[in-house]
């Protein structure tokens, strides 16, 4: 009974359930509107939009845990495919030392990014909002408002975004998966994850304890980075093309998605798991709305409105539940 | 004061008259910040299972002498004593691994995670996994459950609820086992009582009785005498850089105090 009862207030607690109920809602209403929406077709549609967003909301999620915010992974999102796609065509470099080269830069701009915001003292906001600007130009600058295309042969392009055989799903949706579990499994089950978490409490407490928070942070900078990046090149793998605004406005919808998966904007409280389905949501509003016939725009608006319901949910059931906590002690 | 023990014996003998040293002495610390001298020639030492009061103004010493005990500071003159043995503490990390723990007021537990999260944060429990090395979960719960059960909290209900669950004294006390299960040898209890309620502050205060039971020493600063005095053995009244006196236990009443602490601090009555 009593077992009984924390198994319920553990799922009541859960901060997927909201998101959950959300997506479960909303395929519903779409389903029911549009028989259409469990097809293949929009399957493809719904799974591609959730990965890149996926991906790229992990990483963001784990640096929001702890405590810290990057802006720059729209851009970093175009950086890497652009850098890894000027190298492969322009310079002729093999495709694995491309995607390795590339994906070290981002790593590299994730570890700048740490260390101005943690050694200067720089609010992560200002520090990465700067490096989406400086990313951006960069952008500019390899593609000369140009595609990068290759369509040549590879091995490494359908690993990153091809067809997975005959089904409607591409690559991308394996890799959010892969990404979404280990870096579940690191946030919860590991001493790195216990860490970031701490890192992202009211400053000194983590320090205090002995938790080297300034690595834990800059690493997670690098991880944000990576991830974007990572992710970028598989939408690459799966175009054959990038151009400079790929990515455009990535750096809010991550956000966005981990935000409606529970995430808070103040460090410590999120998971990886909500932020998955926090993507998931994100694909099937807007392939749902395409497939009702609704117009485009509707889209844009209603992402604010579901991440303002969303906010005002978790704040509502932190602080109903704060409160019965205090007021009833056994 | 206590200063029964030499280093040259204690270092030299067994552990039986090393258990008889102070678990920390100052001899003739000073400690200046540029030109300014804020500390002049303080003795201290704390006995195993001694509590002592560290009282004083704000702007006393008294946070200049925590810090040089918890490593943050080296002293500019004179020698800090560990069990007997002179030691050089370079930084905080380098006391907490020899058993000098601090618990701060507001600094102690992070509210929003878990306790056992919080019980074993920077100290976590690991086990392989293959190649990898993962939290020991299970036995970190079963061992905060076991902890904090002992400490009869009405709030504890599971070492899975956040900490904000329990209640500010609940959570020093908390931070007071933690300290206690990990090996801590000297305690130092920042204002641990000063938001609390006067049922709360017993909760905190029956903790240190059982950290003292276990031998620690404890260092409990406070600005107010009426705080340190239920449950300190000694008191040192810190004044200007100085030890202005120390009060033993029974030597003076309560109201004795006050009268000291009105005498050298006109502002604060009692």
């Amino acid at each position: 009974m009593d077992t009984l009862r924390l198994l319920g207030r553990k799922i009541v607690r859960a901060r997927e359930l909201g998101p959950l109920v959300g997506l479960v809602v909303m395929l519903s209403i779409f389903q029911a509107i549009n028989p259409l929406f469990f097809t293949p077709n929009e399957m493809t549609g719904l799974t591609t939009i959730a990965a890149s967003v996926g991906i790229v909301g992990v990483g963001v999620t784990f640096l929001m845990i702890a405590g810290e915010f990057d802006l720059s992974v729209g851009a970093m999102y175009a950086l890497t495919p652009i850098v890894m796609g000027k190298l492969l065509t322009t310079f002729g470099w093999n495709e694995w030392l491309s995607f390795a080269a590339a994906m070290l830069l981002a790593v590299a701009i994730g570890f700048l990014n740490g260390l101005v915001t943690l050694r200067l003292g720089i609010p992560s906001f200002i520090t990465t909002l700067g490096t989406l600007f400086i990313v951006n130009g960069m952008n500019l600058l390899l593609t000369s408002g140009q595609q990068v295309e290759y369509y040549g042969t590879s091995t490494l392009f359908p690993i990153l975004g091809g067809q997975l055989g005959s089904s409607p799903f591409y690559a991308a949706l394996i890799w959010m998966v892969v990404i979404t579990a280990v870096f579940w499994f690191v946030l919860e089950r590991t001493r790195y994850g216990n860490w970031t978490f701490a890192a992202g409490g009211r400053g000194g407490i983590a320090r205090a304890v002995g938790v080297p928070v300034t690595r834990v942070k800059n690493i997670n900078f690098c991880i944000t980075a990576a991830l974007a990046g990572f992710a970028g090149c598989t939408e690459f793998g799966y175009l054959g093309s990038v151009s400079s605004g790929q990515g455009t406005q990535m750096e809010l919808y991550a956000i966005v998605v981990a935000v409606v998966g529970g995430t808070s904007l103040f460090g410590i409280t999120g998971t990886i798991i909500g932020t998955f389905i926090g993507a998931l949501l994100l694909g099937t509003l807007e392939t749902g709305l395409v497939l009702i016939g609704a117009p485009g725009s509707l889209y844009t608006s209603l992402i604010g409105l579901i991440l303002i319901i969303a906010v005002i949910i978790n704040v509502r059931l932190d602080r109903l539940y704060t409160l019965r906590m205090r007021r009833a002690p056994k | 004061m206590s200063d029964a023990v030499t280093p040259a014996t204690a270092s030299s003998a067994a552990s039986a008259v090393a258990a008889q040293a102070p678990v920390i002495e100052l001899r003739d610390v000073c400690k200046d910040y540029g030109n300014t001298r804020v500390l002049y020639d303080v003795n201290l030492s704390i006995m195993p299972g001694e509590v002592v009061g560290l009282v004083g103004d704000n702007g006393a010493g008294k946070s200049t002498l925590l810090k040089i005990i918890t490593g943050y500071h080296l002293p500019s003159a004179g020698a800090v004593y560990l069990a007997g043995r002179p030691v050089r503490f370079s930084s905080p990390a380098e006391a907490r691994a020899v058993g000098i723990e601090t618990v701060y007021q507001d600094l102690a537990i992070i509210n929003e995670l878990s306790l056992w999260r919080n019980f074993f944060m920077g100290k976590e429990l690991r086990r392989n996994l293959g190649p990898l090395r993962m939290l020991d979960i299970p036995r970190m719960r079963q061992i905060c459950n076991e902890e904090l059960s002992k400490l009869g909290l009405t709030r504890f209900r599971s070492p899975d609820e956040p900490a904000a669950s329990l209640s500010g004294g609940e959570r020093q006390s908390v931070a007071i086992t933690r300290a206690m299960y990990f090996g801590a040898r000297l305690l130092l209890l920042d204002e641990p009582t000063a938001a609390l309620s006067v049922r709360e502050t017993r909760n905190v205060l029956a903790s240190i009785d059982t950290a003292r039971g276990q031998g620690l020493g404890i260092v409990y600063i406070d600005h107010n005498m009426a705080h340190v005095h239920p449950v300190a053995d000694r008191v040192v009244l810190i004044e200007h850089g100085r030890v202005a006196a120390t009060l033993k236990r029974g030597d003076v009443s309560v109201a004795e105090l006050s009268d000291l602490v009105a005498r050298t601090h006109p502002g604060q009555v009692q």
